[in-house]
C-alpha cells in the first residue's frame, strides 16, 4: 500500500536474489534510501492516521469501555462488567432488530449488486453517451438519503402515490408498501438500492474494464457468445471485485438507519426497526449510553466478521 | 470517578452547590454578565421569529444595563437529544424553553434549578394549571411565557358532502359520522401513528377523553392499559379498520400540508393548532373551516401546554438569568409573544390581543387544555407505546394485548430509573 509496508515485507530478504516470476524493479533503492522512503511515507499518511486515531479509533475504544458501565446523562456511572451484554441477550428488541437488519441485508445486497452489475455491464458495452449514462446512474448516489427517502415515501404512498396510481391503471392494488409488515423491508431496500447502486456500479465498471481484451477475444474466437461468455469468462474474472462489492454493500446494509427513520420510523410494529435504530433510540431517546455502546460493539463485531471474510476472499484471489 | 461512590457524591454535590447558590442570595456564581437562552421556533415564520428575539435582546439590555443576553435559535427536531447532550457536557444554556413533560427528566439529572424567585409576587397571576404542570415538590421549575392549546378542526366541505350538518363533537358522533363520510369517499378522523409522532397529540388525548391516565398516581407504574385505555384504543382501531382513519396513519406525523388534512382526505382533526387552522383557511377556503371545542367522551379534553423558561442549575449568571425570566413574564412580553406566535396567554390578567380569525375559538378551548402527566420518562415511554398502537391498528394484537405489552415494557423502563 505504501512504501513503508512494501519495505517491511521485503525486509527479511534484503539482497535481491534471482527468482523466477515477476521481474524486480530495475534499480532497487539501497537500504538507507528505503528507510528514508519509509519515513517519508509515514509522514504522508500521518495526518490521516492522526484523524483516524482521534475520530475513529479513540471513540471505538471509548465506546467499548462505556459498554461496561451504566453511563447515563447525569454523568454518574458505575462499572458493571458484562451486565449490558447479559441484558442484551435477553432483550427481545435486540433480537428482533437484529433479525430485521439481517432480513434487510438479504433484500438489499442482491438488489444493489444485481442492479450495479447490470448497469455496469450495459455501460461497459455502450459506446454511445456512456459518460452521460454513467453520470445519470451515479446521480442518486450523491443525493441525500433523506431527500431520496422523502421522495420514495411519496412514490409508495398508499392513498395517492405514483406506484399505486400505476397499479391502479392495471386495476391492481392499492398496495400499502410501507404499511405492510411483509412489504416494508423490500420497499425500503429498493429505495436504498436505487440511491446507492451507483458506487458499486463504478467499481464493477472499473473491474470490467480491467479484464484483458485478449481473454474475451479468445472466447469469441472459440465461439462463446452472449450469456456463455458472461457466465464463464467475464464473471469469474470479475470475482474479486464482485466479492469486494458484496462485502461493502453488506456492511452498509448492516448499518441501515436513515431511510427507515424517514420513511417508516421503524414501523409498522417495528418491522423496519433496525439495529442502528435501536442503538439510536437507546442512546439518544433513553439516554442509556452504556447499553447503547454495547449494541454498537455488537454491530462492530458483525461488521468486523464481514471485513475479515472480505480480506480472506480477496487475499485468496490475489 | 471510577467507583460507584460517584453515584452518591453527585446528588450530594449538587445539593451542596444548590444550597451554596441559595445562600449567595441571588449573586449566583457571578462568573459572567452574559445570559445565553435557547429558544425554539415558537413563532413559525423564521424571519419574524429571529426579528422578534433580536428585539427582545435589545429591549432587555436597555432595561437591565450591564447584562447581555444572547437568544440562540434551536430547531424543534431532536430537541431533547441536543439539550440533554449540552447539559450532560456542561455546555447547557443559562435559560431554556421547556415544556412540562421535559421538566422531570432534567430535574432528575440535576440540570435545572427552581425559578420561584423570578416570579415572586406575581405567581397568583398565572393560570393555575400552567403552574401546576411546571411545579415539582412545591418548587416551580419554569416560568410560563405562553400557553398552547389544540382543538377540533373540521372540513365543512367534506362534512357537507356526506350530509353531516352538525360537526361530530363526541366519540359517538364520530362513530356515527364515519360510514356517511366513507360513502362520500373520505376518512373521518385524522390520526398520526408513526413511531416518531408525539402521543400528546394522538393517543393520549383519546386516553384522557376516556377518563384514563398514562401513569399510576405515584408515577411508578403504567396505567394506560386500564379499561379507559382499552376503550380509547378500541375506538381508534375500529375507526381505522372501517377506513375512517386515513390509511397513511402508520407513517404520518402531525403535519398539515401534504398529509390527509391538507389534502382534504379526512374530515376532522382532534389535535389541531391555530397554525393548522390558518393553513386550512388558505388550503380549503375560509368558508370550509370550522374550529370546534375539544373532542369529548367521558371527559372533554385536548392537549395544551404552557411553554416555560427554565434555569440551568449550573448557570454562571443566575441573577441575570432570573432577571430575564421576570422580563419575559411581564404583560408587555406575554402580549407581544402571543401576538407573534399565535399562542395564548399563561396569565389570567393578560389576554393576547389577536386579529387571527380563529384566535377566539382557541381561547375558548383553553379551559379544556391538559398538559399531560409529568414523568422523567414521558418522552421515552412514547417510543414504547407507539409500536404497540401500530400492532393494534394492523390487527396483529387486540387493543388490550397491545396496551398490556406496552405496559410491561413501560414498567420495566420505570423500574430501571434511578
Amino acid at each position: 500500500m505504501t512504501a513503508g509496508t512494501a519495505g517491511e515485507r521485503t525486509a527479511p530478504t534484503p539482497e535481491p536474489v534471482p527468482v523466477p516470476g515477476p521481474p524486480l524493479p530495475a534499480d532497487r533503492p539501497t537500504r538507507p534510501a528505503r528507510r528514508r522512503e519509509a519515513r517519508a511515507g509515514l509522514l504522508f499518511v500521518a495526518p490521516m492516521l492522526l484523524l483516524f486515531a482521534v475520530f475513529r479509533f479513540g471513540p471505538t475504544i471509548g465506546a467499548a469501555f462505556l459498554s461496561l458501565t451504566d453511563y447515563r446523562l447525569s454523568g454518574d456511572w458505575r462499572f458493571i462488567g458484562a451486565e449490558n451484554y447479559a441484558r442484551l441477550l435477553q432483550d427481545d428488541l435486540f433480537w428482533s432488530s437484529l433479525g430485521v437488519t439481517a432480513l434487510y441485508t438479504l433484500f438489499f445486497v442482491p438488489l444493489t449488486v444485481g442492479l450495479s452489475l447490470g448497469t455496469a455491464l450495459l455501460l461497459h458495452r455502450a459506446v454511445w453517451l456512456r459518460g452521460f449514462f454513467r453520470g445519470v446512474f451515479f446521480l442518486p448516489y450523491v443525493t441525500s438519503i433523506v431527500l431520496a427517502a422523502v421522495i420514495w415515501k411519496w412514490i409508495y404512498d398508499v392513498e395517492d402515490g405514483l406506484l399505486n396510481a400505476a397499479l391502479g391503471v392495471l386495476s391492481l392494488g392499492p398496495v400499502d408498501f410501507l404499511g405492510d409488515e411483509r412489504l416494508v423491508l423490500p420497499s425500503i431496500a429498493a429505495t436504498s438500492a436505487w440511491k446507492g447502486f451507483g458506487y458499486s456500479m463504478l467499481i464493477l465498471l472499473a473491474g470490467l474494464q480491467s479484464i484483458p481484451r485478449e481473454v474475451t477475444e479468445a472466447a469469441v474466437i472459440d465461439g462463446a457468445t452472449g450469456w456463455r461468455r458472461l457466465r464463464w469468462v467475464t464473471l469469474p474474472l470479475l470475482r474479486p471485485v464482485l466479492f469486494f462489492v458484496l462485502v461493502i454493500e453488506a456492511i452498509g446494509a448492516f448499518q441501515v438507519f436513515d431511510a427507515m427513520y424517514v420513511m417508516t420510523a421503524g414501523g409498522p410494529v417495528r418491522a423496519s426497526y433496525s439495529l442502528v435504530y435501536l442503538l439510536y433510540d437507546t442512546g439518544f431517546k433513553f439516554f442509556d449510553f452504556g447499553y447503547a455502546s454495547a449494541l454498537g460493539l455488537v454491530l462492530f463485531l458483525v461488521v468486523l466478521v464481514f471485513s475479515l471474510i472480505q480480506r480472506r476472499l480477496i487475499g485468496r484471489d490475489e | 470517578m471510577t467507583t460507584g461512590s460517584k453515584r452518591a457524591i453527585t446528588p450530594l454535590a449538587l445539593l451542596a452547590a444548590a444550597s451554596l447558590l441559595a445562600g449567595c442570595g441571588g449573586d449566583g456564581g457571578a462568573g459572567t454578565n452574559d445570559v445565553t437562552v435557547w429558544m425554539y421556533p415558537v413563532i413559525a415564520d423564521p424571519e419574524v421569529n429571529s426579528a422578534y428575539w433580536a428585539q427582545i435582546e435589545k429591549d432587555f439590555e436597555k432595561a437591565h444595563p450591564g447584562t447581555t443576553v444572547t437568544v440562540e435559535q434551536q430547531p424543534w427536531e431532536n430537541r431533547d437529544e441536543k439539550l440533554a447532550t449540552a447539559f450532560g457536557s456542561g455546555k447547557g444554556p443559562d435559560v431554556v424553553l421547556l415544556n412540562p413533560d421535559q421538566v422531570p427528566q432534567y430535574l432528575a439529572s440535576g440540570a435545572i434549578g427552581p425559578v420561584d424567585k423570578a416570579v415572586e409576587g406575581v405567581k397568583d397571576k398565572f393560570l393555575p394549571n400552567a403552574l401546576t404542570a411546571l411545579t415539582h415538590d412545591g418548587k416551580l421549575y419554569a416560568v410560563p411565557i405562553y400557553h398552547t392549546v389544540t382543538t377540533t378542526l373540521y372540513n365543512k366541505k367534506l362534512l357537507d358532502r356526506a350530509g353531516i350538518t352538525e360537526p361530530p363533537a363526541t366519540w359517538d358522533e364520530v362513530k356515527a359520522a364515519a360510514p356517511k363520510l366513507k360513502k362520500a369517499g373520505v376518512a373521518t378522523l385524522d390520526y398520526s401513528a408513526s413511531n416518531e409522532a408525539t402521543l400528546n397529540l394522538n393517543f393520549y388525548p383519546l386516553l384522557w377523553q376516556a377518563g384514563g391516565k398514562v401513569f399510576s398516581e405515584d408515577g411508578k407504574k403504567a396505567a394506560f392499559n386500564g379499561p379507559e385505555g382499552v376503550a380509547a384504543l378500541t375506538f381508534l382501531t375500529d375507526l381505522y379498520k372501517a377506513g375512517a382513519v386515513p390509511r397513511t396513519a402508520l407513517t404520518n406525523t402531525n403535519i398539515f400540508a401534504d398529509h390527509p388534512m391538507g389534502k382534504q382526505q379526512v374530515a376532522m382533526g382532534f389535535s389541531s393548532t391555530l397554525a393548522d387552522a390558518d393553513l386550512a383557511r388558505k388550503a380549503w377556503g375560509a368558508e370550509n373551516v370550522v374550529v370546534g371545542k375539544p373532542l369529548g367522551d367521558v371527559k372533554q379534553v385536548a392537549f395544551g401546554v404552557p411553554g416555560g423558561l427554565g434555569l440551568n442549575a449550573d448557570s454562571r449568571n443566575t441573577a441575570g438569568a432570573e432577571k430575564f425570566l421576570a422580563f419575559m413574564t411581564e404583560p408587555a412580553r406575554i402580549q407581544s409573544l402571543g401576538k407573534a406566535s399565535g399562542f395564548l396567554s399563561p396569565r389570567t390578567d393578560v389576554t393576547v390581543p389577536s386579529d387571527a380569525p380563529y384566535a377566539k375559538r382557541f381561547q375558548e378551548a383553553l379551559p379544556f387544555a391538559y398538559p399531560g402527566e409529568p414523568s422523567p420518562v414521558a418522552r421515552q415511554l412514547m417510543s414504547l407505546i407507539a409500536p404497540e398502537i401500530q400492532a393494534a391498528l394492523t390487527g396483529r394484537k387486540s387493543p388490550k394485548e397491545a396496551l398490556d405489552a406496552a405496559a410491561a415494557r413501560a414498567d420495566d423502563l420505570l423500574a430501571r430509573q434511578r
